[in-house]
């Protein structure tokens, strides 16, 4: 058994598509000063209206659509509430998990008349695209063939977002509102309405994730089935300093060390023990992240 | 004759303070104007109301005899006005050419026109004389150039007139003679400047004409060349100079505080210590003053003393050596302490009055016996303090949060002065406090002196420093430059010394 | 003045409405009549016949809210309640099951067991704050999974209990588990109403209690006072451990006899609890009545199901709306204080 072949190299770029797209709108809530902990919350919105919109419609792209305008939508609640309500962006980012859950959970009964998990013969899913011509070429055709074109998404999106917080005028002014709003402010920047749209923003791109999440691989919906991803991303987003490729790159991390953690489990370690590899890895991360600033503040004072 | 920039009645009340009272100011085009003041004088509110970000309640701006509404500083900047904040308010994580051009970007088919951005600051700061590295981050860079980058962004937008606020502030000598060749360069281009500050040699030095400020008046308008030093310090105090409380020479006793070589590091690469190698002593029955201008390692000095900051050297307190102590054991040696920021440090806005001024006994056996508070006892103590220092509150369960600043620095003064500690910390007393109280407040670190106690007195204000001090040390840089005698020393010669002037004073 | 501040409605009880008009608006939309669903609601949490369910599910509820309510009061957030739970509650059970102890030793001995365990477990993540300058908010929540999944391991391999096919330790001795005072309540209880009176009477009357609320007014404020915040942080996670570790216990010992894989962490008491200290901003007694409020929203949840068919989940749905609206009235207040000044 090895641990890269054509299905663990394709299933690890897929499973870390909802999560990449998670810590894009991480970034870019934290590079205008909003540090956002409902991406949680945000996904499993995003997974529940994608398959409601797919089921009612018969149409994977606007089951697609309106996982992306719901979780906009729900979004609002962390943009207004942080910048015309100037709440605590903590408190807000932990009612809308909260929320999520519940609401997700009582629609699921109250609309589908179910409990758990939702699957119906109804759901149109985002398919995959096959490049023949790579399909089975190692590598380059493990990573890019059978994939949806959301995962492309979040690739291109990675770029994208990139590109725009530091090569275009808009991620210059994003930045300076996150470092010192009251700087920007001086300078003609409407704080409170850039902060506002990025926060809206990256609500969209967390519904990709959770459209990802639910329409991009089996296509069903299941109750919380967000099951911590948010939380990685949250991470991410933290071990990145708010930068988007620096965060693609802790996201492809976690991805290789789950799949591995997929891979221990079929050699026999129990999953109980392998899920936690994430979140242990970003502790160890974390610590010698720490130790490491310690270092070097040290340095400097001598 | 027009005026490049005008005010006529300017008037800013905020609530039964009037800040502003009907301010005339004249400022001719391509001039060095000076606007003094005392601290508390309205310099402040002046500047934001001609940047648009306090709106007058009366009176008119005039910009080359137009009269204009600002509503906003971006009004302000289209306006052709720059403005250099005393706190610089600059993105530290950003580049120099960034931080110019943030809000109004070149642009090359909508991506950020980085070359010509970067040739564009470059060009601007070369033709100004303003050297700086327009691709470093501001982080790296120290107080001088940041300033630099402040003017940059000033002149980047186009600013005809440039409102400098106290901006030497915060700088060494050497950088301070690069701004003023910058502000005479800026002049020789036509600007207009209109420069900040309550320091008289810089007025002397380098401005055309002054503007005098008193209690929010004008109370003097004058060419700098036809005027003399003594004339503006007349107009700036008028009669406060006798604001010094009656008392009678020091007795000094034992040794109360003895620092040695001190030392707290810069929290940036390269940069100088906050506090470097200060030794000083403190003896029972007297008043030290440290005298200052903001920014220069006093309060560093302070918190390293009472153990809020950690440094290197030595510390003994009565006898004990504090150093790399505890707080708590620290005030346990015998040390009262009355922080600069009484809301910030000294109170907690949502405390009751029995709160705020149990904190520091918490553990007293007066007021808890093995971890368990006397409700009764520390209500009591707190009416005592109350009617004893006569705080107005409407009771000792109030909040103190809704006190005024005045009644909250007695709060403070009350609660540390009842510890009747060897030591005495006074940190900026009586800033923002109002005339009665600052009087009452003297009268009591008088009166702490002449128990036996010996206070350490922190203040930005000479007047202050000048009428309570037995002995004055002067910070500068981080350094204790110079200490004479309370009874020697004048506000001329003291102001020299705390602009880091020490050989002038020596001639 | 005063009467006037008397009418003015309170923000909670505001949001609290709010909460219960957008619940009512859900319930319209799926075609409920709200006033009856309210009705079930209140009828299952707080008929007599219902009070026992009630205090059942009240206890772990409170449990949790004051594990968030503690550092909550000194201005610092635990989000790894669940580890914390979890730990508890295993520990528990493998003290009662594996230890030579007689009777009601063996229940004290494990509770503490459980207690001294989550402590040390929490203790962990504030040492990564004030040692590491790992903001304990991450440490704690990723501190969680490690837990989570290692109890969860143990439960189904090497301690699983073979007989019954589930994922679940073996049963606590009778001895070790908490005698039933009536109903299915157990002296847990007891136990845990001692220690709420105990953490209440601690913040309003002891000297670390009012170190911590100043700490949590105004931090520099507590330090300038001589608070040592550094060991006051480890000291306030240690117990906030605890008292998730007594949770765990309580309900180990009390009512599951044995540790069962998700059986702690599955009715979202960790996250609730945390609501509910946030809804009382850490204030002890408040948390307390919060806690018990969103118990009975639950057990009220169940009745509602059982009786009309109405999903439970609506009362986290109205948790959390209220919630919201308490963090945004919050932030109105201090965004208006901001322009006053």
């Amino acid at each position: 058994m090895t641990l890269l072949n054509a299905f663990t190299v394709n299933a690890t770029v897929q499973s870390m598509s909802p999560i990449l797209l998670a810590a894009l709108a991480g970034s870019l809530c934290g590079r205008v000063g909003i540090f956002n902990i409902a991406l949680e919350g945000q996904i499993l919105v995003g997974a529940f209206a994608s398959i409601a919109g797919s089921f009612y419609t018969g149409s994977a792209l606007l089951g697609v659509l309106s996982g992306i305008l719901v979780t906009a939508l729900f979004s609002l609640i962390l943009a207004l509430g942080t910048t015309r309500f100037r709440g605590d962006s903590i408190v807000i980012s932990v009612g809308m998990n909260l929320l999520a859950s519940g609401l997700t959970a009582y629609l699921l009964r109250v609309l589908f008349d179910t409990a758990g998990t939702f699957s119906s013969p109804e759901i149109a899913e985002v398919k995959r695209i096959v490049i023949r011509a790579i399909n089975t070429t190692p590598w380059i055709g493990w990573i890019f063939s059978r994939q949806t074109p959301i995962t492309w998404a979040a690739w291109i999106l990675t770029i994208l977002v990139t590109l725009v917080m530091f090569r275009m005028p808009l991620g210059l002014r994003m930045r300076g509102v996150g470092q010192n709003p009251e700087a920007a402010r001086t300078l003609g920047v409407n704080v409170e309405r850039l902060q506002l749209w990025t926060v809206v923003a990256a609500g969209a791109l967390t519904g990709l994730a959770g459209a990802q999440l639910s329409l991009g691989t089996v296509g069903i919906f299941a109750e919380d089935m967000s099951a911590g991803r948010g939380w990685i991303a949250v991470v991410a987003v933290m071990l990145a300093r708010n930068h988007p490729a620096w965060a693609a790159f802790v996201c492809l991390v976690f991805a290789m060390a789950d799949t591995a953690s997929v891979q221990l489990q079929a050699q026999g370690l129990p999953n109980q023990l392998t899920d936690a590899v994430p979140y242990v890895i970003t502790l160890a991360a974390l610590v010698m992240g720490s130790l490491r600033n310690r270092k070097r503040r040290q340095a400097a004072l001598a | 004759m027009q005026w490049e920039l005008e005010t006529t009645g300017l008037t800013k009340r905020y609530g039964r303070l009037v800040a502003n009272d009907a301010v005339d100011l004249r400022v001719a085009a391509g001039e060095v104007h000076a606007v003094m003041g005392e601290n508390g004088a309205g310099k402040s509110t002046l500047m934001s109301m001609l940047y648009g970000l306090t709106r007058p309640d009366e009176g008119a701006i005039l910009l080359r005899g137009q009269q204009v509404r600002l509503a906003s500083s971006l009004d302000a900047i289209a306006r052709g006005l720059g403005m250099v904040h005393q706190a610089f308010k600059l993105f530290e994580d950003l580049t120099v050419w960034e931080n110019v051009v943030y809000g109004a970007e070149p642009r090359r088919f909508g991506f950020l026109d980085r070359r010509s951005a970067c040739t564009r600051v470059q060009e601007l700061a070369q033709r100004h004389h303003l050297a700086v590295d327009v691709r470093a981050r501001v982080r790296d860079l120290s107080v001088g150039i940041r300033q630099r980058v402040e003017i940059l962004k000033a002149l980047y937008r186009d600013a005809r007139i440039l409102i400098l606020d106290e901006p030497t502030a915060v700088l060494t000598p050497q950088e301070r003679d690069g701004l003023f060749a910058i502000i005479r360069a800026l002049r020789a281009d036509g600007r207009t400047i209109l420069f900040v500050t309550h320091k008289l040699h810089e007025v002397m030095e380098l401005t055309d004409s002054v503007t005098v400020l008193r209690q929010g008046r004008v109370s003097a308008r004058m060419r700098t060349a036809e005027t003399d030093a003594d004339a503006i310090i007349r107009a700036m105090t008028g009669r406060s100079v006798n604001l010094s409380v009656a008392r009678s020479p020091a007795t000094p006793g034992a040794e109360i505080l003895r620092v040695e070589a001190l030392r707290v590091p810069a929290p940036v690469r390269g940069a100088k210590p906050l506090v470097d190698d200060i030794s000083l002593s403190l003896r029972a029955g007297e008043i030290v003053g440290i005298a200052g201008v903001a920014g220069n390692g006093q309060s560093e000095l302070i918190e390293a003393i009472t153990g809020l900051r950690a440094a290197e050297g030595r510390i003994h307190l009565n006898g004990q050596e504090i150093s790399g102590r505890s707080v708590a054991a620290r005030r346990a040696a015998g040390m009262a302490y009355v922080p600069e920021d009484r809301a910030l440090t000294g109170t907690a806005a949502g405390a009751r009055a029995t709160e705020a001024l149990l904190m520091g006994r918490q553990h007293d056996p007066a007021f808890a016996r093995h971890g368990v508070q006397d409700g009764a006892a520390i209500a009591a103590h707190a009416r005592d303090l109350i009617q004893a220092h006569d705080i107005r509150i409407t009771s000792e369960r109030t909040r103190v949060g809704t006190l005024s600043g005045g009644n909250l620095q007695k709060v403070v003064l009350a609660r540390e002065l009842d510890f009747d500690a060897p030591l005495l910390i006074a940190e900026q007393p009586t800033r923002g406090v109002d005339v009665g109280a600052i009087e009452a407040i003297h009268a009591r670190l008088v009166a702490e002196r002449d128990r036996g106690h010996g206070v350490l007195l922190v203040s930005a204000e000479l007047s202050e420093i000048l009428g309570l001090s037995d002995r004055i040390l002067v910070i500068y840089e981080g350094r204790l430059i110079a200490e004479l005698p309370g009874a020697e020393a004048t506000e001329q010669h003291l102001g020299l010394l705390m602009a880091g002037r020490t050989q002038e004073v020596a001639r | 003045m005063h009467r006037l501040a008397l009418l003015r409605p309170h923000p909670v009880l505001m949001a609290i409405l709010t909460g219960l008009v957008f619940g009512a608006l859900l319930l319209l939309l799926s075609g409920q009549n709200p006033l009856r669903a309210y009705a079930e609601m209140v009828r299952g949490a707080l008929a007599p016949r219902n009070w026992n369910n009630t205090l059942v599910w009240a206890v772990p509820m409170i449990g949790m809210t004051l594990v968030a309510a503690l550092p909550l009061r000194g201005g610092m957030v635990n989000l790894g309640g669940d580890g914390q739970l979890v730990i508890g509650g295993f520990v528990a059970a493998m003290a009662a099951i594996y230890l030579p102890l007689p009777g009601p030793l063996l229940a004290a001995v494990a509770i503490l067991s459980a207690m001294l365990a989550a402590g040390l477990y929490a203790a962990l993540a504030a040492l990564g704050q004030t040692v590491l300058g790992i903001p304990m908010l991450i440490s704690s929540l990723l501190l969680s999974y490690p837990a989570i999944g290692l109890t969860s391991w143990a439960a189904g391999f090497p301690l699983r209990d073979t007989a019954t096919g589930l994922a679940q330790t073996l049963p606590v001795p009778e001895a070790a588990r908490l005698p039933m005072l009536f109903g299915p309540v157990s002296t847990g209880v007891v136990l845990m109403a001692l220690v709420a009176a105990v953490v209440v009477w601690a913040d309003r009357r002891s000297v670390p209690g009012y170190e911590l609320r100043m700490r949590g007014l105004n931090a520099r404020f507590a330090r300038y006072g001589g608070v040592p915040t550094a060991r006051q942080t480890v000291t306030v996670m240690f117990l906030s451990g605890a008292l998730a570790g007594l949770t765990g216990a309580i309900i180990v010992l009390g009512t599951h006899y044995r540790f069962i894989n998700g059986a702690l962490v599955s009715p979202g008491y960790t996250w609730s609890g945390l609501m509910a200290a946030l809804l009382a901003g850490g204030e002890p007694l408040m948390a307390i009545a919060a806690g018990f409020f969103f118990a009975a929203l639950q057990t009220g949840g169940f009745a509602m199901q059982r009786e009309i068919q109405v999903p439970r989940v609506l009362s986290m749905v109205l948790q959390a709306i209220i919630i919201l609206f308490v963090s945004l009235r919050n932030g109105r207040g201090a965004a208006r204080k901001e322009d006053r000044s």
